[in-house]
């Protein structure tokens, strides 16, 4: 008796994963206001999965324990809620001047930067880059705050509400979760039954692992880069790492705006010394290594199988579909849609599995008396 | 107000922990814990002849027979005389909740068939989560596993004893 190895997806598999995933992310663009509070209940559903399981020990019942959780979930997204509106309300305008004496500073660091490259290179004085005038730069910082801060402010009171579906879907996936997977399963043909178990306990494992890794993987790099920022000693070190390692988990693109913002912020504290912000330059990439090649094999790993290019790929094409969301939902919907695309091609393509179906469908006549 | 998911919600759930609790393989398991296994177990129907699982199929769980009879028919004689037929409160197909092996027996219903099944990564879960659960369904299935293996030998004499 031998072990089974599955075989990977062709070309043309991947082609219908990728379409299928880009036809998803359409029809998620749609229900954005939905798409975003059930992916994050779903999170929140798998990271609260062990704590609902140590209440059962603990001797309370299913849903109990899934109303206890909820529960606890409601109140603290309901304060964090109010929070946010009220920290948004009061503070708004001071965000806008804050906002633009952090631009500021980084457009300083970048003109310092540029006649530091000029002296240097004296080649590269001529470049159309080193020929901007300061004054443009300084156009170009007031024109951003006065026009997308407001905008970025409204959309997140905008978005807050909705996030108050998070602990009610999460409640339900904690309660009915497991029932809702057991019904669907009971729809499923005898001939396909252990088939479609596993591709469920699949699809689970990829987003269990996917979800709690990127949960680690916050916390990590959070943990590193704030301290590397403590040390330097750059305002807000915690809040700053944690939106660099948020802002990550669109992978490339996130890591760049992440380092942005390490650097404006550095740039405006030590105006005086570039040094300080050069440093917080190699710290942010001493952080992305720590990521790619040791933190990110601990957490998420290999949970969505996705080669790197493909990656690229489906990021410039999740993009294009669905703006900024599709960004950030391109690979775990790619990494669900392969999953379920590989299994269900085993699952149709085995012919073993075919005839017994049509052996019971045949089972299935005879007893009706038709031929 | 009726919960948007109440249809998932079995009628009676002290009748549930009843039957579960008649069948050998749970009968030492407390109502608490039949409960959290009930969340495990998936039930199938199975019409006359129809074909539960074939020698080959690669295993992936047990089966408990609730009502109905099913045969066994398999390339090896010797498991072929060891339980030709399985009835209420029976289980087969227990490799499969240990590893991902091929089948080595056909089982076809002989008449309309409830089971329930055991799926092998879920069995993994229940262990890590509550070890208790595990070693109470564990001990009966190495019991089984014990006489078969006794009732083997006595089929086929010749084979050394451990």
């Amino acid at each position: 008796m031998k072990q089974r190895n599955e075989p990977e997806p062709g070309v043309f598999n991947w082609l219908v994963i990728m379409a299928a995933t880009c036809l998803l992310l359409y029809l998620f663009q749609k229900i954005l206001w939905l798409v975003i509070p059930a992916l994050l209940a779903l999170m929140v559903y798998y990271c609260l999965q062990p704590l609902a399981r140590a209440l059962m020990r603990a001797g309370l019942q299913h849903g109990t324990a899934a109303k206890v959780l909820a529960g606890i979930l409601a109140l603290a997204t309901a304060l964090a809620v109010l929070l946010a509106l009220a920290v948004v309300a009061s503070h708004a305008s001071s965000w806008q001047t804050m906002t633009g004496r952090y631009v500021q500073g980084g457009l300083d660091f970048l003109r310092k930067t540029e006649s530091w490259l000029g002296d240097k290179m004296p080649m590269l004085r001529n470049s159309a880059f080193l020929r901007s005038s300061p004054t443009n730069l300084n156009a170009m910082g007031e024109q951003f705050t006065d026009k997308y801060l407001g905008l970025a402010l409204m959309e997140m009171a905008h978005w807050l509400p909705s996030l108050l579906l998070i602990p009610y879907l999460a409640y339900f996936f904690l309660r009915d979760g497991n029932r809702l997977k057991k019904r669907l399963i009971r729809s499923v043909p005898n001939a396909y039954f252990e088939k479609t178990l596993l591709l469920f306990e699949r699809v689970d494992r990829s987003l269990q692992g996917f979800f709690i890794g990127l949960m680690k993987l916050t916390f990590l790099d959070t943990a590193c880069l704030g301290l590397g920022l403590w040390l330097l000693g750059i305002s807000f070190p915690l809040q700053l790492a944690f939106a660099a390692a948020v802002f990550s988990w669109v992978p490339y693109i996130g890591s760049a705006v992440g380092c942005v913002l390490v650097v404006l912020v550095a740039a405006t504290d030590f105006p005086n010394q570039p040094a300080i912000t050069y440093g917080c330059i190699v710290l942010f990439l001493l952080v992305r290594m720590l990521d790619d090649f040791i933190f990110m094999p601990m957490t998420i790993g290999r949970s969505l199988q996705i080669h790197p290019v493909l990656s690229v790929i489906m990021l410039f094409l999740g993009a294009a579909v669905a703006g900024a969301a599709g960004l950030l939902l391109v690979l775990p919907v790619m990494g669900v849609v392969a999953v379920i695309a590989g299994s269900l091609g085993q699952i149709l393509t085995d012919a073993r599995l075919r005839a017994r179906f049509r052996h019971a469908n045949q089972l299935k006549l005879r007893l009706a008396g038709l031929p | 107000m009726k919960s948007p998911f109440h249809f998932l919600h079995p009628a009676s759930d002290g009748q549930r922990i009843h039957e579960l609790k008649r069948l050998s393989l749970f009968k030492t398991l407390t109502a608490r814990q039949l409960r959290e296994l009930d969340e495990l177990l998936h039930e199938r129907s199975y019409q006359k002849d129809e074909i539960v699982f074939d020698e080959g199929d690669v295993g992936l769980g047990l089966f408990i027979v609730v009502s109905g009879r099913v045969r066994l028919t398999s390339s090896l004689p010797a498991l072929q005389q060891l339980a030709p037929e399985f009835g209420p409160g029976d289980f087969f197909g227990e490799l499969g909740l240990f590893e991902e092996m091929e089948r080595t027996a056909r089982m076809v219903a002989l008449e309309p068939t409830e089971v329930m099944a055991l799926f092998r990564t879920e069995f993994f879960s229940l262990l890590e989560r509550d070890q208790s659960i595990g070693v109470k369904i564990l001990f009966e299935l190495a019991r089984m596993v014990v006489l078969r293996s006794r009732k083997l030998l006595t089929l086929r004499p010749h084979l050394p004893t451990v």
